[in-house]
């Protein structure tokens, strides 16, 4: 009784990748396990908590509630692909540290991914709007105020990437 | 572990008897056995493939019938070693005429399992032992129900070419007594029956000759089903 | 010159790799073991009639089965009752799998391996087992009640009838001038850290060793565990912690039957086995806490000067007593908080239910204590017109009544003696902060809007760093790092930080040379755990101590090699001078090379400690009779008893007429926890504490029905807050050194948790004028008190 495999092309992080799995594998264990990036966390697995958050094609996801055959041709980026070109912190996962956003740092893959995704629509937000726009994941150990000064100090090394780059 | 269970065969008690004896049968029925080689009266060295879900291998042992009282009783002694584990049985068999001419046989084995497959958990182990030794005196059944040995011999070897000869060679050979005699499975295809081989389950040494799984039996069946 | 980092807010070290992703929790490792899944039983009571496993050979890539009758020897035996005590007097454990009996929904019936998660599950699936249910207790009146019983050997379901007092409390209230008698409901909640339970163990067989990583708080008892129920030495097995995605509690809990059974089945299989558990197994199978009745007798003066307190509760501890009574007893001793209550008598039943296992969650039983002290010092304040402040400042011990006795037996079983703390201080503070005094202005002007605010407060004392022991090792090694381990364990607390910056200031290197490891039987052995907010006391102070002890080593060295006196050095960035005369130095690292006398030069370092001929001559031995090689040390610290830390929280909550929702406007902290290692770490952790104290306030609850089905056991129903719910904190700090730790530190952990039910529940009576004795209260909750005072059907 051995399943049937189906052969899934996804780029994650910019990178082609090729896995063969059946049909009932979720994305979050095809990322985590068969192409072995663990950063995308599996807290619930009912799609509640959003720590397995993954961008596919530039919206952020549950990838829990995903089949990794269903996103087969997408573009996914994970938390590692939040790093900056050069190889170090991206300006969200540098946000994090600068403002204690992260204790156990469980949830903080799914916040990384999506407030990267985000900022990208909301450049100059409100603290109103930083807190809102976490509101769909949750963590359990920051009370989310640290989390949100992240959002803030996230937009602003993003605003200052963007002068210097000018 | 005890292991114990009854079954019900279609032929009279000496037929069933004379067939729980006989090598020929039991190269055909045990499950995954691959050839029996007689050591001296009553007694074979045996090879002979299986195992529990994950954990399949081939055994290497020995099969000892003792304490004989035909044809209602006799005990049965096994030891077996190989890749999945060890084994080590030994099996009470007590045969009783049942109703309408058949024969109730009630075993009673006590088995030692040790190495990986002693580790695969006790229920898993008794449950296929159970559930083969069923398929196991099905294919004695079968054997007896459909014109005993030398039909069987005949059916192999209309499955393939070769395989009569080999067998008979044997026999002839045996008979002879140019050497020890030894028995042969009838070549069959090896392919990948997913009931073939979880029913091949447990073998535990000469506890296979009751706790085998069906592959003989079943591809007899199976040749008599198409031919 | 000294390199300050204690008391700085510096950067966490291990944040580089946590937010890129390259942490290691537990399913990050082990990656090619085979997988483990559970069996769990769907009733909350019933016997076991079979198990038929048939159904689960269909599955590929199946391995075993086990159940209770694979058991042998100590794995036969029911799990340890961890802390033991004399009013237990009827503790039960369960066994590792069934053994022809289940109590709970999710108790382990049978354990699968396989080659993955998902197959084993399908093979869980295709196991068919036959139960005789049973009619289950549920709830704490059915305990109560007896009618049937949990455990048949326990007649009335207690497993526990304790009484602490302390003067005739009973006697104080009916001589006193005024009385109350008032009642209050706790509900059941959990810790629910994001990451669940996982355990990965690996067999060397030729090695004969086992290592086990498992998601805990404790790995040290773990390894005690282990190797007690598995035969296998001690020394032949190591148990580490990895990255811990949050514990608050839960996973101090311990042996689990799983972590007990997948390091069983690895050394039986001969290959890797690796269980994480799956968010609803946390809920049915890990542990949860809080469930209590309080039944309070207060006799008190004109002034609301308590004279006597008797408070009887019981206490729900679901199925089994693995962790004893712990919760309730640090209900009845901490319920004092920082009050002289007169007399007291604090008497509790511990009663089983047929629910899952109540183990510590974040403020372990003083959440409860708090609620219960807090409301009732309300409604003192109430019956007799006075101000809720002015009651608390009247029956507050004074600073200089420190350190304050209360005759009774603290949960480490040591005497109950509050070491230090300036509570009216604390009061003081939280007032201005949120401005207590001038609320009735804001109140009559909402209320000119028509809307409804209140404000309340509550104070609380919070024993931390409890023993009876950390230790650390520290280590300078001749590339100039310096190694810190200690064995108690990490789940998001800033270890690698805080106690690199103890070390870095101790022995006066940059912070940035110091890597810390925690929670790692193979790098340190001896250790308690995390938990009770003792981390930073404990540890704290041991890598002070052990740091302080390698400094000291390392200037006597120096001393010898610049022919020096040891008072005329300091060291500062890493490198040893002569006070006054910085060209005679000498770096640490070229220390810790000649503090360990070498036969062999292996690189360019050991070759230039020749140079300073340092030796004591031949006609001593190189390495001293009372010394040891190695620029290193081991210390410990051990608290003649626990430090208690005190704090109070203020809060401004709006309630709408209509819908009976609950905003909070304000949150206001201050909290003395003695000297912080890095105000950032303990601030964040003030934050978390606040998020879960909102959330045992108002959302949080376990719904069990009269079946024993735990109804919520998901995050969709088992409401945990979003940031909308969890305001934004204020927080004021004191510093009131501890007098019982070298450092003077006092544990920080559970403070945002403990009062803030007591503190929410205060404000919201204060906006409805009524009187919220329940804890949680939701929305609907609240509209059926309005409707019951509107009746006047309440007190």
């Amino acid at each position: 009784m051995s399943e049937p495999l189906h052969e899934t092309r996804l780029v994650v992080n910019g990178v082609p990748r090729t896995v063969a799995v059946p049909a009932r594998r979720l994305l979050s264990d095809c990322l985590r396990h068969d192409l072995g990036l663990t950063g995308t966390h599996v807290g619930c697995e009912h799609g509640v908590c959003g720590a397995c958050t993954v961008l596919v094609d530039g919206r952020p996801m549950r990838s829990c509630l995903l089949f990794a055959v269903g996103v087969d041709g997408a573009e996914i980026t994970t938390v590692e692909g939040c790093r900056s070109p050069g190889g170090g912190l991206g300006p969200v996962q540098q946000a994090f540290q600068d403002c204690h956003g992260l204790q156990c740092g469980f949830c903080t893959p799914g916040f990384v991914t999506t407030i990267t995704a985000w900022l990208r629509d909301h450049p100059d937000p409100s603290e109103e709007q930083a807190r809102q726009a976490i509101g769909g994941n949750l963590c359990r150990c920051t009370g989310y105020q640290n989390i949100v000064a992240s959002v803030l100090r996230a937009a602003e090394l993003l605003r200052n990437q963007e002068e210097a780059a000018r | 572990m005890r292991i114990a269970g009854t079954a019900t065969l279609h032929a009279p008690v000496e037929a069933v008897y004379a067939a729980l004896q006989d090598p020929r049968v039991l190269v055909r029925t045990i499950p995954g056995c691959e050839r029996l080689e007689q050591l001296g009266e009553d007694a074979y060295a045996m090879t002979v493939t299986a195992g529990v879900a994950s954990v399949r291998g081939t055994y290497a042992g020995d099969v000892r019938l003792t304490d004989h009282q035909a044809p209602n009783a006799f005990r049965l002694r096994a030891n077996g070693s190989g890749t999945p584990g060890t084994v080590a049985a030994d099996v009470t068999v007590n045969l009783s005429p049942g109703d309408n001419g058949t024969t109730v046989i009630t075993y009673d084995a006590d088995a030692v399992v040790g190495g990986m497959i002693g580790g695969v958990g006790q229920r898993l182990l008794t449950t296929v032992a159970k559930r083969t030794a069923g398929e196991f005196f099905g294919a004695v059944e079968e054997v007896l129900t459909s014109g005993g040995v030398a039909a069987a011999e005949g059916e192999a070897g209309a499955l393939l070419p070769g395989g009569a000869d080999e067998v008979g060679a044997a026999d002839r050979a045996g008979a002879g007594g140019a050497g020890p005699r030894v028995y042969s499975a009838p070549a069959h295809p090896r392919a990948a029956f997913p009931g073939g081989d979880f029913a091949a389950g447990v073998a535990f040494g000469a506890a296979a000759a009751l706790l085998g799984a069906l592959v003989g039996g079943y591809l007899a069946r199976r040749a008599s089903r198409s031919s | 010159m000294t390199t300050r980092t204690v008391g700085e807010p510096i950067a966490r070290r291990e944040d580089p790799r946590l937010v890129t992703g390259e942490g290691r929790y537990l399913d990050d490792l082990g990656g090619g073991a085979l997988a483990a899944a559970f069996v769990r039983s769907p009733h909350a009571a019933a016997r076991v009639v079979d198990v038929d496993v048939s159904g689960a050979l269909e599955v590929e890539g199946l391995v075993a089965v086990y159940t209770y009758e694979d058991l042998e020897g100590p794995m036969a035996e029911p799990l340890p009752l961890l802390i033991p005590h004399p009013s237990l007097h009827a503790g039960r454990t369960a066994y590792p799998l069934a053994n022809g009996v289940v109590r709970h929904v999710g108790e382990p019936v049978a354990m699968v391996v396989a080659r993955d998660r998902y197959l084993a599950e399908d093979a869980c699936e295709r196991i068919a087992v036959t139960y005789e249910p049973l009619r289950p207790v549920v709830g704490l009146d059915a305990a109560v009640a007896a009618e049937r019983t949990v455990h048949d050997d326990v007649p009335d379901n207690v497993a526990a009838h304790m009484v602490q007092e302390h003067g005739d409390a009973r006697g104080a209230v009916a001589a006193a001038p005024h009385r109350l008698k008032l009642d209050f409901t706790v509900e059941r909640s959990a810790s629910m850290p994001l990451e669940g339970r996982g355990v990965y163990a690996r067999w060397d067989a030729a090695d004969r060793s086992l290592r086990v990583y498992s998601s805990t708080q404790t790995s040290t008892s773990v390894r005690f565990a282990l190797a007690a129920r598995l035969g296998v030495p001690v020394d032949r097995v190591e148990v580490v912690a990895p990255d811990v995605g949050g514990g608050f509690g839960v996973k101090i809990m311990h042996p689990w039957p799983e972590e007990v059974l997948v390091a069983w089945a690895a050394i039986r299989l001969g290959q890797e086995v690796k269980w994480t558990e799956d968010r609803r197994e946390h809920f049915v199978a890990s542990a949860h806490e809080r469930g209590q009745r309080h039944h309070v007798s207060v006799g008190f003066d004109d002034e609301g000067r308590l004279l006597g307190l008797a408070v009887e509760f019981v206490h729900d501890n679901g199925a089994y007593t693995p962790y004893g009574i712990i919760v309730p007893i640090i209900t009845a001793t901490q319920l004092l908080g920082p009050y002289k209550p007169g007399a007291y008598r604090a008497e509790f039943r511990s009663l089983y239910t047929n629910t899952v296992i109540v183990t510590p969650y974040r403020g372990a039983g003083r959440p409860q204590a708090a609620f219960v002290m807090e409301r009732t010092l309300d409604a003192i304040a109430a019956y007799l017109g006075r101000g809720r402040a002015e009651v608390r400042e009247t029956n507050f011990i004074q600073p200089h009544e420190m350190p304050y006795d209360h005759h009774l037996t603290f949960q480490d079983g040591r005497p109950l003696i509050y070491d230090s703390g300036d509570y009216p201080a604390t009061l003081d503070k939280v007032k201005k902060l949120v401005g207590w005094d001038e609320f009735g202005a804001f109140r009559a002007e909402a209320h000119r809007d028509g809307r409804r605010v209140g404000i309340g407060l509550a104070c609380y004392v919070e024993g931390t760093g409890v023993g009876p022991y950390e230790g650390a090792h520290v280590r300078v090694e001749t590339n100039g790092t310096v190694v810190v381990a200690t064995g108690l364990t990490t789940q998001g607390q800033g270890h690698e930080t805080a106690f690199a910056q103890v070390a870095a200031e101790t022995l006066g290197v940059p912070v940035e040379r110091v890597t810390v490891v925690t929670g790692d039987t193979r790098r340190f052995k001896y250790a308690v755990g995390t938990f009770a907010s003792r981390a930073a006391v404990m540890s704290g102070n041991a890598v002070a101590l052990a740091a302080g002890k390698v400094r000291a080593k390392a200037l006597r060295i120096a001393a010898e090699a610049l022919e020096a006196d040891p008072d005329d050095l300091e060291v500062a960035g890493g490198t040893v001078r002569v006070k006054g005369a910085p060209d005679r130095e000498i770096a640490l690292e070229t220390v810790a090379v000649l503090a360990n006398p070498l036969r062999y030069a292996f690189d360019e370092q050991t070759k230039l400690a020749t140079q300073f001929a340092v030796g004591r001559g031949v006609d001593a031995p190189p390495v001293a009779d009372d010394d040891e090689p190695g620029l290193e040390a081991t210390d410990w610290y051990s608290p003649v008893r626990s430090t208690f830390a005190n704090g109070a929280h203020a809060v401004v909550v709006e309630t709408d007429p209509e819908t009976a929702e609950v905003r909070i406007l304000r949150y206001c902290v201050v909290h003395d926890c003695g000297r912080l290692i890095n105000p950032r770490i303990v601030e964040g952790q003030v934050h978390g504490g606040v998020a879960q104290g909102v959330g045992g306030a108002l959302y949080e609850r376990m719904v069990y029905d009269e079946n024993g089905q735990l109804l919520n056991a998901s995050f969709m129903d088992f409401l945990m807050p979003y940031a909308s719910e969890v305001p934004k904190v204020e927080t004021g700090h004191l510093e009131t050194l501890s007098p019982l730790n070298p450092l003077g530190i006092k544990g920080a952990g559970e403070a945002g948790t403990i009062p803030a039910a007591a503190a929410l529940a205060a404000a919201i009576s204060d906006a409805e004028g009524l009187f919220v004795d329940t804890m949680p209260i939701s929305p609907s909750e609240l509209w059926a008190l309005r409707e019951r005072h509107a009746r006047k059907e309440d007190r």
